[in-house]
Order: structure tokens, then C-alpha cells, then sequence
């Protein structure tokens, strides 16, 4: 007997064909609203930018179609070269540094549960509810010099050597400051995000463990992290695809500077569309962050896929 | 009951005429006005709350939205609109100069002279918002760049008002042995770097130097410009600006001269409200010229100047004309330029209200050549890569003949190469 898949009982008389006329007709219907959505905002923005990049446009007056001379300018020039750079050092030190530490004190948060759990929880995860202009100035109130709390400390204590410490101003410093303050306010989310998957773990697998003599960590670096692989690489995809598109904290830490030592490609597209007018410009460093999000996003799932993870 | 009839008429008829009125009234006109400050209590924003306050209450028949939009906001918003060219303005707060040059060139903006020439106000300020001969607007404030200096450590040390950079560089070590940071600045923030720069380039090499690169007829990285950075950089060298210069934000440097940690200030007048204000800070404040250079062609009467509140109209305008001018004239008029407490007035017969704003306008009205501050006179395109450049001056081992060159390069790109 036919199944009526939409009304959800046996068809009655309709013809095979009517019904699938009528399932197609039912797909549109609901998919038109998010592909239109898409369309839309999502779509044909990506194709006015791919445009736009193509032009020598101010914004005001006629734009000129100058084919790739933007991309030769950015790729030629040293700003753009240190912004590059430094979004691959940003993603490569998030992925590095940030996983780990969120996994180490979320596994700690599990593993040693008691009465404080809930509340470190909601302390380590305060960070990610601030809005960056938050967590800016906190940044800043910590390392500012002359009177901020690590100066503050560093004359109370007399310790000179802590006090002579450039955190936002000296070149070689100034990226370790940046990301120091953008770990502590991203690791509250992805704290809570592998906790989650962590408590989802069947209790016989944990016990099975111990009655094998497996102490904590060995559960957690042979069981606990194999099971939780997948939604630590969907962690790693955020922090990547993240640092391609960083802007705020370094923007309102340190504008980028000193020099180009906390520039990132998101700050250069700002700068060269709403402060510098050169729209063409600022659209190709928007293609070039495009095209390298979904160089690693698909590469990213493609590697998961051929591992067999997801579908 | 023929006559309550006719009472029920009467009463209708005059309802539907009360109901009508507003309809068939003269209508008003509406200006749009972005402005940067919101016209609230707070004290470096009384011109502007005195202005739409007592604008609206003296012209019922003219209907003023004023939106403040903030810092950037309201440079960033009036870009966009600009470029958009479907939503505008009628009237927008601008610095005047290359920036609003560009709207201008691009047809955004209204030409306003025959109407605004006439308005009393001082020269450098109808310059400032005149582009190819044509006037935009007006400025009723004008800021300056000079020396804030503490005249309480000036006098604790000794000091007198240096009138050659050598005596200003005596002043700096004898400040700095003292344990005082002699300049702040809030290099971290990029803009503050440049007030000095231009001072230096100038007492060394005149007006001409950067008004020749300007016009291309010199390059950005030709010796006078290097020559200033790398004094600069001495200066950086030396601690003149404090071990951290670079994380030291324009809000730093005023909180270190209002609690007497630096002793000096090289930065606009617009300044001279805060430090004059005794709940800011409890030291005297005082403002010089900057000195010149022994052996210079600059003179201490070159002073860098720009709008410091000024008003451009867009061609949104162009049929409230009327309205226009009777909201520029007020905005130029003593009475709403004397609620100001700190800057510099440019209209004639406005007394400064603190002794700090009256020694910034002393060294105004004495100025013989006032040069367009020059992130506001080059073009939007290489005025953000100047700063950057100028930030390499705070960076001790920074190729200063390099970063000028790539900076030169840019301005090659958008403002053509040098003509021979």
C-alpha cells in the first residue's frame, strides 16, 4: 500500500505521480523562505563584493573596473602580508592552546565534580556573554601603563622587571597580550560546549574504565577524547574560521598596532573601506577572508568525511 | 429643538475646523542635523545643546531632527550616506578640508556662498570650509595645535616658556631628572602622533615642505620629513614620552597631565575646556606656541590649525535654503557661540571663558600662516597610512627612510606621482 509521507497515513487514491507533485510543491514551499533569505543577504552580497574587488571604487564618483590589480596591491604589500600572517598565527595558537586548556578544565569541572562546579561554570563562561567592548577594556584596564592593575601591582610590590613590561606597546609582546585576553573571553564557550558532550557519555563506559584501573586522565586522554573528537574538530573549525575574520578585541585593545603587530584581515578591510575610502580594496581582502574560510571549512569536514565522522 | 440642531452643527463644524488645522497650516520644514555630541549636560557639549535648544525654541515654524551620531560614528555614517547618495543630511558636522572637499567634488553638497560669505567670523575659518573657491558651511569653533604645559612644575623647576626647540629639549631633560615625563601624547591611539611631527617639519623646513608634497611637487619621503621623524624619534629614544609611549592612549595622556605625571601636552585647543575645568584636574594649565628651530625656516607665528565644530550643508538643501542659513547664521552667533566654555571662537566679539582658552586664542590671532591640520588636508585614501607611518616613529628600531617611502608609494597611487 502507498504511504502518504505528509499527511503521515496510507495514500488513499492519489496517483503516484499527484504525489509527488505535491511533495515537490511541499519542498519549495519550505525551502523557498531560507534560499530566498539566503539569496538575499548572503548570496548576492558575496557576488557584489566579488565585483566590487574588481574595482577602483572611493564611493563617491564612477567606479573603475581595474581586474585583479587590487589583489596584486594587497598581496605586494607588507600590511596585508602581516595581517595574513598573523590571522595563520592567531588560528594556529587558538587551536593549539585554546582546545586543550578549555578540554583540560572542562574534564577537570566533570571529573571533579562538587559543589563549586556549577558555580566555576558559570565564571568560566561570564567571559562569552560580555559584548567585546566589555572585555576591551577590561584588557586594557589590566595592561594599561601608569594605571593599570598589573602596573599597580608591579610598583606596590616594587617589581620593577613586571613594571617595565610593554604589554600593548611593545611589538614582540603585544600579540601574546591580544590573544591572552581573547582566550580567556572565548574558552568559556567551548568549556561549556565539551562538558556538555562529556556528560553525555554513558556512566557504564566510565565505570567499565575504572574497573579496568584506568585513573582519570587515562579515561580522559583514551576514552573521553576519542568519543568527543567530532564536536572537538567542529571547536577547531570555529577557532580557525574565527581568527580569519578576527576583529573586534584587537581592533579595541590595540588598533592593530604597534605597527602591524596585532593586524588582522578584518581590521584591514575596515581601515581601507570606512576609514581609507578604497571600497575595491577593502571587498578583496573580503574575498580573500571569503575563499580561505571555506578552504578550511571544507577541507576540514572532507578530512572528518573521509574518516567516516559525519555523513 | 431647531436650535439645539443647529448648536450640534456648530459644534461639529468647529470640531472638523480644530481637527483640520494643523492640516492646512503652514507647513514646517524639517532639517536633518547629524552632529557629533549629544546635546545633553555634559560640559564640552554645552555649544551644541545650547544651539538646538534655543535654535528650536526660537524658530517654531522650522522642525530641527538633530541625531547625534558620536566618534566615529558620525564620520563613519556620513561616508556611507555619502556614497549611498539617497539618504542625507540636510546639515553635518565636519572638519571641513580634503574630506569634505570630496563630497563636494562628488556633488553632495550645497554651494552656499553667496549666502555664507558675509557672516562675520575670522579668516581661517571661512578658508577652512571654502573647496575650489566655493563655500560649504561654517565653523564656529576653530582648534589649533600648541604646548598645554603645567605651569606648577614649570615654576617648581624653574622653567620659562621655551622660545627655540634646544631650550624645549633643556626643559624635557630637566623634567625627566625630576622623575616627570615630559610630553604625553597617546601614541597608541595614532592622530595625537602627528601635532608634533607637523611642528617639527615645519620649524625646520617652513610651510612649504609638506604644502609642496601636498601638491606634488615633492615626494613624502624627501630629507625634511625624515630629518623631523628621526628628531622625533630621539625624542622617543630619550623617554621624553615615557617608557611605554605605545600603549598610552589620548585618554592616558590627558589623565597624566591632569594629575601632574607629564608636564607637557602637544595637542589641539579643543583641550583647553578639560584642562581649565578644575573637576578634571587640579593643576594649572597653560598653553604656548610651539618654539622654533635655530637655523629653521619655520616661525613660531606658523600655527596647524582646523575646524573645531563646523557645519557643511548637502544638496538635500537645496529647497529649505532659508532655513538652512537662519540655522548657520544662529550656530555663528554670539549668543549661542558664548555658551561654549573652552574653545576657540571664530567669531568676533566671543570672549574666551578661562584664561587657558584666552592665552590658545592669543596665539591664534597672532598666527601669520595657519596650515590645515594634515590628516584633514590630504586625501581620505592616505591620511590613515600617514598616521601609520608616524607610528614607526615610536617604534625604536623602525626604517624611517623605509616607512616614509611606502608611504610615498600610496600617495603615488591616489594622488599621482611627483610632477617634474
Amino acid at each position: 500500500m502507498d504511504y502518504d509521507i505528509l499527511l503521515g497515513k496510507p495514500a488513499k487514491d492519489k496517483s503516484r505521480k499527484k504525489q509527488m507533485r505535491e511533495i515537490i510543491f511541499f519542498k519549495i514551499f519550505f525551502l523557498l523562505p531560507a534560499v530566498l533569505f539566503l539569496a538575499v543577504f548572503m548570496y548576492y552580497p558575496i557576488k557584489e563584493t566579488f565585483q566590487l574587488s574588481m574595482m577602483r571604487a572611493s564611493g563617491l564618483g564612477e567606479s573603475v573596473f581595474i581586474g585583479f590589480e587590487n589583489y596584486v596591491r594587497l598581496f605586494t604589500n607588507e600590511e596585508f602580508q602581516s595581517g595574513l600572517i598573523n590571522v595563520f598565527r592567531w588560528a594556529f595558537w587558538s587551536v593549539v592552546i585554546q582546545i586543550p586548556l578549555s578540554f583540560f578544565i572542562a574534564f577537570s569541572l566533570v571529573a571533579y565534580r562538587n559543589k563549586m562546579t556549577n558555580g566555576l561554570r558559570a565564571v568560566y563562561y561570564l567571559a562569552s556573554v560580555l559584548p567585546s567592548a566589555i572585555v576591551a577594556m577590561l584588557g586594557r584596564f589590566m595592561f594599561a601603563p601608569n594605571f593599570g592593575i598589573i602596573a599597580s601591582i608591579s610598583r606596590k610590590f616594587n617589581w620593577i622587571w613586571l613594571d617595565k613590561v610593554d604589554f600593548l606597546g611593545d611589538p614582540r609582546i603585544a600579540f601574546w597580550s591580544v590573544f591572552f585576553v581573547a582566550t580567556w573571553a572565548y574558552i568559556g564557550f567551548y568549556i561549556v560546549y565539551i562538558m556538555a558532550n562529556i556528560e553525555q557519555i554513558p556512566v557504564d563506559i566510565r565505570e567499565a574504565a575504572e574497573l579496568d584501573g584506568a585513573n582519570r586522565w587515562q579515561y580522559a586522554i583514551h576514552i573521553v577524547l576519542p568519543i568527543i573528537s567530532y564536536p572537538l574538530r567542529i571547536i577547531a573549525v570555529l577557532c580557525v574560521v574565527g581568527s580569519l575574520k578576527l576583529f573586534d578585541l584587537p581592533y579595541l585593545l590595540t588598533g592593530g598596532g604597534p605597527g602591524h603587530a596585532t593586524k588582522t584581515l578584518g581590521i584591514i578591510l575596515y581601515q581601507q573601506g570606512f576609514v581609507n575610502w578604497q571600497y575595491g580594496k577593502a571587498a578583496a581582502v573580503g574575498v580573500v577572508i571569503f575563499l580561505l574560510s571555506l578552504i578550511f571549512t571544507v577541507a576540514q569536514f572532507s578530512w572528518q568525511r573521509k574518516e567516516g565522522d559525519i555523513g | 429643538m431647531k436650535k439645539r440642531r443647529w448648536l450640534l452643527f456648530v459644534g461639529v463644524m468647529a470640531l472638523v475646523v480644530v481637527l483640520l488645522a494643523p492640516v492646512y497650516a503652514a507647513p514646517r520644514v524639517k532639517l536633518t542635523v547629524w552632529g557629533r555630541d549629544l546635546p545633553d549636560e555634559q560640559a564640552d557639549h554645552a555649544y551644541i545643546r545650547a544651539l538646538i535648544n534655543n535654535f528650536k525654541a526660537k524658530n517654531p515654524d522650522i522642525e530641527v531632527d538633530y541625531i547625534a551620531l558620536g566618534d566615529p560614528g558620525l564620520m563613519d555614517k556620513t561616508k556611507v550616506a555619502m556614497a549611498n547618495n539617497k539618504v542625507l543630511p540636510d546639515i553635518f558636522q565636519t572638519w571641513g578640508g580634503s574630506t569634505m572637499g570630496g563630497y563636494a567634488d562628488a556633488g553632495r553638497l550645497l554651494d552656499m556662498t553667496k549666502e555664507l560669505k558675509s557672516i562675520p567670523c575670522s579668516s581661517a575659518a571661512q578658508q577652512a570650509m571654502t573647496w575650489k573657491g566655493k563655500i560649504y558651511g561654517v565653523a564656529p569653533f576653530f582648534a589649533i595645535a600648541g604646548v598645554f604645559y603645567n605651569e606648577g612644575i614649570f615654576k617648581k623647576y624653574n622653567l620659562s616658556i621655551p622660545t627655540t626647540i634646544d631650550q624645549l629639549e633643556e626643559i624635557a631633560e630637566t623634567l625627566k631628572s625630576k622623575g616627570i615625563q615630559p610630553f604625553a601624547c597617546g601614541a597608541k591611539d595614532k592622530w595625537p602622533v602627528l601635532a608634533l611631527f607637523m611642528y617639527l617639519t615645519d620649524r625646520s623646513g617652513g610651510v612649504q615642505v609638506f604644502n609642496n608634497a601636498a601638491d606634488r611637487k615633492s615626494r613624502f619621503d624627501n630629507p625634511e620629513f625624515i630629518k623631523a621623524a628621526q628628531k622625533y624619534q630621539e625624542w622617543v629614544k630619550k623617554g621624553y614620552f615615557g617608557d611605554k609611549p605605545l600603549s598610552e592612549t589620548y585618554s592616558d595622556a590627558q589623565q597624566l597631565m591632569a594629575t601632574g605625571k607629564a608636564a607637557m601636552q602637544i595637542s589641539g585647543s579643543w583641550l583647553c575646556a578639560q584642562y581649565a575645568n578644575k573637576e578634571f584636574t587640579d593643576q594649572t594649565i597653560g598653553f604656548f606656541a610651539f618654539p622654533e628651530m635655530k637655523g629653521g625656516k619655520g616661525k613660531i607665528t606658523d600655527v596647524m590649525g582646523m575646524p573645531d565644530i563646523a557645519f557643511a550643508v548637502t544638496r538635500t538643501a537645496a529647497n529649505k535654503r532659508a532655513a538652512v542659513v537662519r540655522f548657520l547664521k544662529y550656530a555663528m552667533s554670539v549668543e549661542v557661540c558664548q555658551a561654549e566654555p573652552g574653545r576657540i571662537c571664530s567669531v568676533p566679539g566671543v570672549k574666551a571663558r578661562n584664561p587657558l582658552t584666552e592665552k590658545a586664542s592669543n596665539v591664534f590671532t597672532q598666527a601669520k600662516e595657519i596650515q590645515f591640520w594634515w590628516d584633514q588636508n590630504l586625501p581620505p585614501m592616505v591620511t590613515t597610512p600617514l598616521l601609520d607611518a608616524m607610528q614607526n616613529i615610536f617604534l625604536p628600531n623602525a626604517d624611517l627612510k623605509k616607512a616614509f617611502t611606502t608611504y610615498e608609494s600610496l600617495v603615488e597611487e591616489v594622488m599621482g606621482p611627483v610632477k617634474k
